[in-house]
């Protein structure tokens, strides 16, 4: 009996001891990201060199994969314990915000970040004029092609319009070698949505317009319709689309390997291109997405990320964290002006928004053969729509298109389908 | 864990007659088969561990690596700190383990020798949680666990898992053989209870307690969906097995494959070796007759 | 003396009573209630608002929800049968293997089957999904081989999912196979040998003495093998996530999108109601074939 009382007792008192949130001294600051240890390694290093002049302030970075930082956000929110400082994808911002988990950036630095940062991104991290956090990577989409690939098939430029596309698809499809001409993507909602998107607005056309979504125009139909083609010719096939849970797998490698001559993907990949190509990623060239028949000038989707702070966190520990981030990704914390968060995402191959950022990274930006063919996309972006639903709409929205890259949906079904579950999502969402 | 440590056999094989008969010849290649197969992925993932990444990625599929190397194993613990993870699966497996081994000895000793009203309705009732997939309760578990303020830390993945209907069926069923004179000469002795079970009741089953302790272990290592929901992104508390995935975004995924077989070398090796260390107890002595009815 | 042993009893039973109770029993009651509330993960049990039916009528709809729902539970069943139509047989003919004593090594097959129940799922699902790579697998190769043509495993709606049954089975046939050596043992030889003194055939002596005298050893692998199978998780959120086109979509996996990730507690509660249903009829539906089998032959 007593045994177990005191077994009892010290196990409870233990529970208590390790559980609580270590004894607070000034300000506990936690940075959730999904970047890689290399990474977090340089945001270690930009944290440690805060700490030595606020000491006062301790700063700790948690790692997920990419894959599980949603999850891990919203397993986390609702309670204090939640990181304090999180690096999120613009379109999960109108849910978070929805569910009171992301506090409003303090007046002066908000000015500031306005001052600082294209009207664009601004945008994407406002929720009704109210800045929630300070962007900081921005991506883009451009066609990929192989260079050896086109002189074989005997192409010397980039498809500039669908038709050239669809006719430069055709001769790069080689059965026979295993080799398709457009490479698709699947199971991987980013990697679904977002190439079809880019073609979808180089036809004039949009995803969502005043939180009502428009894949009833006709642009979509011919977008729709496009894909159909690419599928029942045969220039994409889907077996060779398949994306792994951390956004690398057969799609990648069939590009890597020359068994893709033109796909659609972010800028950010070019690091794993270097990685799997070696020498061979002279061949891979970039330009801008090639124009649909509805549309009058070469356009693609981007997206950003951004940081923004835990609105149950404490009043010190926010306020800390928006100093620290403050300066992370101001001037004075990186290299010949740039921010040190610019530093970190250009050390990734990763465009910084910051308006500061791009100059400081001029040179490197112009001398990057592949990064040229994305920054000269920028200008004519438009960002993936950021609305309340945004995830679920994504997801459905990618069934839907993983349905007609299998052949199991016709176009014009899939539009309606689209459309529908569009429609009903959204409205649900904005309740 | 809902599985029974049924096991083996209860004698030892007989010597046999070894005639080399057709069908003895046939039965033996086709046991030499059926364990190739079983262990070719293992025996992949080792093998890949020690390849080169160019040998990983080639195509056609390099099988033996020319010269194998430990590279992966050493970039590993570049991006996870294996020893803390290893460390916190270490907690996670023994904590419950000895948690489960002294609630079930517990409960399956008053289910064993007490009489007491509703004694088989409480335990038809803790017999049927057994039946229920951790995801049905997972939702509002989390939301408890958050209550206790218990989230993102070990104790959280630990406390739920402290007592389990399947360690209490199992010692029941054992301690039902264990003599009741035995019990009574203790009683007698003036021996509390508490007494009674842990030094006398518990040797007397202690197949059965490795049993146990094999599956609670071996389960508890391996759990991936409860400490993933409970650890919140607090990659410090993350077990060996979660560990794993963060593996998986290194170097956004290209050439990681040899770094991925490495860890996942890594991450077996002790719940296999335990099972070899304590898979003498099988077949030793526990009876399968724990599996009767 | 009585009352002793009931102040005793609840004494050793208070531990695990009252762990399972909490964290096994409240939640799934909570479970129940919440499945008829609009309640989002993120908060606490009292923003829970009563809706009635609501969820249950979500999730059978032919909202993406609930087509992806159905899509869920279709899977999850056809998992289900697969895995265990694929296992129990094998863990027999396996168990047989091991057992007999005609040719040696039958310890070391079953040391080699069991230790695959040991191995993380989470390490299966990375050796699988490299050895399902197409082009850089040696599965394909091997059956290039044998001249079978290059499948696409985990890179069609067709194929994934079965491709992960396979998993599952590689992973689980060891662990029943030492159920069925349990089982096995408990057969007297004198059965047997009474059998073969009538004349009958080791094909005969299968059929009407093994196979019967199984017949328990086999329920409860069926019961096992249903619910870990319906427990299936790893292989979908690290390698397919629920692709290609909600073909390797499972219960376990969309329960914890929804109820998690959406923070759609409400929801995700109606889904994992309607799943402890399907468990019980499963399960009622397999005790009653087996006490029909042995009403039959009695």
């Amino acid at each position: 009996m007593h045994l177990l009382r005191t077994f009892a007792r010290a196990a409870g008192t233990a529970a208590v001891l390790l559980s609580t949130t270590a004894l607070v001294q000034a300000a506990d600051v936690s940075f959730l990201t999904h970047w890689g240890p290399d990474t977090v390694a340089k945001l270690e290093a930009a944290a440690a060199a805060y700490t030595k002049d606020h000491p006062d302030t301790k700063i700790t970075v948690r790692a997920v994969p990419f894959g599980d930082l949603l999850t891990t956000l919203r397993s986390s929110g609702g309670g204090a314990d939640g990181a304090t400082i999180a690096g999120i994808y613009d379109a999960w911002l109108p849910d978070l915000s929805k569910d009171k988990l992301v506090a409003p950036v303090p007046d002066a630095i908000a000015a500031d970040t306005k001052a600082n940062w294209p009207a664009g991104v601004i945008g994407a991290a406002s929720i009704g004029g109210t800045l929630y956090g300070i962007p900081n990577e921005i991506d883009v989409y451009a066609l990929n092609y192989n260079k050896k690939l086109f002189a074989a098939a005997g192409i010397t430029d980039a498809p500039k319009t669908w038709d050239e596309f669809l006719a430069d698809a055709e001769k790069l499809t080689d059965k026979s070698k295993g080799q398709q001409g457009f490479g698709m993507i699947n199971s991987w909602a980013a990697g679904v949505l977002h190439p079809f998107a880019s073609l979808l607005v180089s036809n004039g056309g949009e995803l969502v317009v005043d939180g009502k979504p428009t894949l009833d125009s006709k642009q979509a139909t011919e977008t729709f319709e496009l894909y159909e083609k690419l599928i029942k010719s045969g220039y994409s096939d889907p077996a060779m689309a398949t994306a792994d849970a951390n956004t690398t797998g057969p799609f990648l490698d069939n590009f890597v390997s020359g068994k893709t001559g033109m796909i659609i993907m972010a800028n950010w990949w070019e690091s794993a291109l270097k990685a799997g190509m070696g020498d061979n990623f002279a061949d891979v060239a970039t330009a801008p997405i090639p124009v649909g028949p509805s549309g009058d000038t070469a356009r693609s989707i981007s997206y950003s990320w951004m940081t923004v702070v835990n609105a149950k966190a404490s009043a010190d520990e926010q306020k800390a964290a928006w100093d620290f981030l403050s300066w992370l990704n101001g001037p004075s914390s990186g290299p010949n002006g740039a921010s040190a968060m610019g530093d970190i995402l250009m050390s990734m191959g990763i465009l910084p928004s910051r308006t500061s950022d791009g100059a400081a990274f001029k040179d490197k930006l112009e001398g990057d053969a592949f990064l040229k063919g994305y920054t000269e996309t920028l200008a004519n972006a438009k960002g993936f729509p950021v609305v309340l639903g945004g995830q679920e709409f994504s997801e459905a929205l990618q069934k839907t298109l993983e349905a007609v890259q299998f052949g199991q949906l016709s176009a014009a079904d899939a539009q309606k389908t689209a459309q529908s579950d569009a429609t009903e999502i959204l409205t649900r969402a904005a309740q | 864990m809902t599985a029974i440590a049924a096991a083996a056999d209860t004698r030892p094989l007989e010597r046999p007659h070894r005639r080399i008969t057709a069908v003895s010849a046939a039965l033996t290649i086709l046991i030499v088969a059926v364990a190739v197969v079983a262990a070719f992925p293992l025996a992949w993932m080792v093998l890949t561990s020690l390849k080169t990444p160019q040998e990983t990625m080639h195509v056609p599929p390099v099988w033996l690596p020319a010269s194998p190397n430990l590279e992966a194993y050493s970039k590993v613990s570049d991006v996870v700190s294996i020893g803390r993870s290893f460390f916190n699966s270490a907690v996670i497996a023994l904590v419950t383990t000895v948690a489960i081994i002294i609630t079930s000895l517990m409960a399956g000793y008053a289910f064993a020798k007490y009489q007491f009203r509703y004694r088989e309705l409480l335990f038809a009732l803790l017999l049927s949680t057994m039946f229920l997939p951790p995801i049905v309760t997972l939702i509002p578990l989390y939301r408890i666990v958050g209550y206790l303020e218990l989230t993102g830390s070990l104790w959280g993945v630990v406390v739920p898992n402290l007592a389990n209907a399947f360690g209490i069926f199992l010692m029941r069923q054992f301690i039902r053989g264990v003599p009741d004179e035995l019990i009574e000469a203790a009683r007698v002795d003036g021996a509390s209870e508490l007494r009674v079970l842990f030094q006398i009741v518990a040797p007397s089953v202690l197949p059965a307690i490795a049993a146990l302790t094999l599956f609670a272990f071996v389960y508890h290592w391996n759990s991936y969906l409860w400490p993933l929901t409970v650890l919140q992104g607090n990659a410090d508390q993350y077990p060996i097995v979660i560990s794993l995935s963060r593996l998986l975004s290194y170097n956004r995924g290209a050439m990681n494959t040899g770094l991925v077989m490495a860890g996942a070398t890594l991450a077996v090796l002790p719940p296999v070796v335990l099972f070899v260390i304590l898979q003498r107890f099988f077949v030793d002595s526990v009876i399968s007759s724990g599996v009767k009815g | 003396m009585q009352r002793r042993q009931t102040q005793s009893a609840v004494a050793m039973l208070a531990p695990a009573t009252g762990l399972i109770t909490v964290f096994v029993f409240v939640p799934m009651l909570l479970t129940l209630w919440l499945a008829f509330q609009s309640w989002s993960t993120q908060t606490g049990f009292e923003t829970a608002r009563f809706i009635g039916v609501q969820n249950f009528i979500d999730i059978f709809s032919n909202s993406s929800v609930g087509r992806d729902f159905k899509a869920a539970l279709l899977n999850t069943l056809i998992y289900t049968v697969l895995s265990v139509v694929l296992i129990l047989p094998l863990s027999v003919a396996f168990g047989l293997l091991v057992h007999q004593k005609l040719a040696p090594g039958g310890i070391v097959l079953r040391t080699v089957l069991f230790s695959t129940y040991m191995v993380p799922m989470i390490a299966v699902a990375l050796v699988f999904s490299k050895l399902y790579s197409p082009t850089e697998g040696p599965l394909n190769q091997v059956l290039g081989w044998i001249g079978v043509p290059p499948q696409t495993w985990l890179s069609s709606p067709q194929t994934a999912l079965t491709s992960i049954v396979i998993l599952n089975v590689w992973q689980q046939v060891g662990y029943f196979t030492v159920l069925a050596v349990a089982g096995l043992t408990q057969i007297p030889d004198s059965l047997y040998e009474a059998a073969k003194i009538d004349g009958a055939n080791p094909l005969q002596r299968f059929w009407s003495i093994t196979l019967p005298l199984l017949g328990n050893t086999l329920l409860f692998s069926a019961v096992i093998a249903i619910i870990n199978s319906v427990q299936v998780f790893e292989p979908v959120a690290l390698i397919t996530q629920g692709g290609p086109v909600n073909a390797t979509n499972v219960l376990t996996y969309f329960i914890r999108r929804v109820g998690i990730e959406r923070a759609q507690g409400g929801l995700g509660s109606a889904m994992a109601v309607t799943l402890m249903l399907s468990l019980v009829v499963a399960i009622a539906a397999l005790f009653a074939l087996a006490r029909s089998r042995e009403a039959k032959s009695a």
